[in-house]
């Protein structure tokens, strides 16, 4: 698992910049998350960190800024080569966005989707056996392989996040974004998909940043914290660094009100 | 109630009377919006009645004549009484007939299907691959949706001459206008989320569309197909009165040769098919929703 020392981060964002209706939500964002890390960011609301992770995601278009997945810059590159780029960072998100319809195994599988092409990729009807295979390997790694065949929907908040992060997990990402995962879940749960997420990146090397809104959360699970606070990064550090003070002055609501 | 329980001692003042909170509290606020919204709503009160009236001079709407009348019309259900029961002559004919009925309210509503499907799609904001096929394929479901089905059925019975088939193009073409865009709706109105997350995982977009947002209408689709079928049978129902087929057409034979007991017969006919129809959709429906 040693990694080449000159290799590039797996996500390095730097200098991005972002504003809605001309009103500046990033301004000017540096960091970078490594292949085996997981890295909470926290932030007050409004803060940035959903845009942040959109904008790497493709779900939100930066004003400026580079963002380089696996070393490759996103920036220049269109349709197809952009596609496969993007398609190195899987998200999972605290309104979970699963079809509740639909098996685990099915949802599951929709992660390989940017992989399969022609009429036959429009039904899980015509998914290969490979795939599906493939699909509970991932199921198995969240620990959800016994329910490979039950439909989303009647599986529990914690299940259903664990489906998401299988999905990602069969998107074949380097880089896991997850924004909120465990906001709606209950304490129990939230620990088990954090203890999962820690695993990922740090038995199977993923690069893992995590939007989180309990400093207590970070300082379990995660090696480095990333503080915002109105659009900047205020605190880049371990995760058992984030003492009271950068907790004050992350969420004071002088310091919030005033966005 | 609950106060005396909370309240046992006098500490702190239960609820203050408005007086008292006058003095501490800033004065009610003037709220310009009240007396334009009093006028907006008074006007529109003296519009909707004029309106009324007017329409009720055109129609020449006098309940005095209903209740004047009520005589003639109950000699001409008295006269069509008994229904006929003669099957050779009335009731095989009216079966088959009906059969005719229920095939041009099925192939009208499921040959509808794909026209339906593809323009809605392409109407619904959420999926549209491009400004222009949504405005393109807008005007196009609002114009099959404006054009009745009882018209389209007298223009293409100048071409396929009277009968069925003539009846099952009126309906396809003015039932691709309304499920497409109720259908479009509904596209519409789903969550956006797993789309999204789809598109994060770098789908295209005809995969984002058949993975999320079909499954996730999928209820809502059956369910309108199956309330258009519906109403589909009832039109059909009406165009047969304009030489479209089907039990309609027998209805207007019997009046216009006085047959009143044979019309009696067809219409319990109508109305059991409109009730097996209703129910069956009903129960399909209550079953997808599980
Ligand atoms: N699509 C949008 N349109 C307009 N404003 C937005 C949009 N998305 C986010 N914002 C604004 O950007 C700011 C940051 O939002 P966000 O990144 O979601 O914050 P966080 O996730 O840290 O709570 C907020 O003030 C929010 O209102
Ligand atoms: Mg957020």
């Amino acid at each position: 698992m040693a990694r080449d020392r000159y290799s590039p981060p797996a996500l390095g964002v730097s200098g991005l910049t972002k504003s809605y209706h001309g009103r500046p939500v990033l301004k000017g964002v540096d960091f970078q998350v490594e292949c085996g890390e997981l890295v909470a960011f926290l932030g007050a609301n409004g803060s940035g960190k959903s845009t942040t992770l959109k904008c790497v995601a493709g779900l939100a278009e930066p004003d400026a800024g580079t963002i380089r997945l696996q070393g490759t810059e996103l920036s220049g590159l269109s349709g197809k080569t952009l596609a496969a780029a993007r398609s190195q960072a899987a998200m999972v998100f605290q309104k979970i966005h699963l079809v509740p319809r639909r098996t685990a195994l099915d949802n599951v599988c929709a992660g390989a989707l940017a992989r399969t092409s022609g009429p036959a990729s429009l039904s899980p009807l015509f998914f290969s056996r490979a795939l599906r295979e493939e699909a509970l390997d991932c199921l198995d790694r969240v620990g959800l392989a016994d329910r490979a065949l039950e439909k989303v929907g009647r599986l529990s908040g914690g299940q259903q996040q664990r489906v998401a992060v299988a999905r990602a997990l069969c998107q074949r990402a380097g880089v896991l974004l997850a924004d909120e995962p465990v906001s709606a879940l209950d304490p129990n749960a939230a620990e088990h998909i954090m203890a999962l997420l820690a695993e990922l990146a740090h038995t199977h090397q993923l690069a893992v940043a995590a939007v989180l809104h309990q400093p207590a959360l970070a300082q379990r699970h995660a090696d480095r914290a990333i503080g915002l606070l109105h659009g900047r990064i205020v605190f880049d550090g371990p995760a058992a660094g984030l003492g009271a003070d950068i907790q004050d002055q992350l969420y004071s609501p002088e310091r919030t009100s005033a966005a | 109630m609950s106060l005396q329980t909370h309240q046992p001692d006098t500490a702190t003042p239960p609820i203050a009377t408005p007086s008292a909170a006058a003095g501490s509290r800033p004065p009610l606020p003037k709220d310009p919006q009240r007396h334009r919204k009093r006028a907006l709503w008074g006007t529109a009160a003296v519009v909707i009645v004029i309106l009324h009236l007017l329409a009720l001079e055109g129609t020449g709407f006098e309940p005095v004549l209903l209740v004047e009348g009520w005589q003639g019309m109950a000699r001409f259900i008295a006269d069509s009484f008994p229904p006929s029961l003669d099957w050779e002559g009335v009731i095989a004919p009216g079966l088959e007939a009906t059969l005719v009925t229920l095939w041009i309210g099925l192939l009208g509503t499921t040959l509808s299907v794909p026209t339906a499907l593809l323009l809605a799609v392409l109407a619904a904001r959420t999926t549209t691959p491009h400004r222009l096929a949504y405005q393109v394929s807008r005007s196009i479901l609002s114009f099959f949706r404006a054009v009745p089905d009882i018209v389209f059925a007298l223009i293409f019975v100048t071409a396929v001459g009277l009968g069925p088939f003539a009846g099952v193009l009126a309906l396809i073409c003015h039932n691709t206008g309304v499920m497409g865009k109720l259908w479009a709706e509904s596209l519409e109105e789903t969550d956006q989320g797993p789309q999204q997350a789809l598109s994060t995982t770098g789908a295209s977009r005809l995969q984002q569309i058949a993975h999320s947002s079909l499954p996730l209408v999928t209820p809502q689709f059956v369910g309108l197909l199956l309330y258009r079928f519906d109403v589909n049978v009832r039109s059909s129902l009406v165009l047969g009165l304009v030489g479209a087929g089907g039990i309609g057409l027998l209805i207007n034979q019997a009046i216009k040769s006085f047959q009143f007991d044979a019309m009696l017969s067809h219409i319990i006919i109508v109305l059991v098919l409109i009730i097996v129809v209703d129910q069956a959709s009903a129960f399909i429906r209550k079953r997808l929703s599980l």
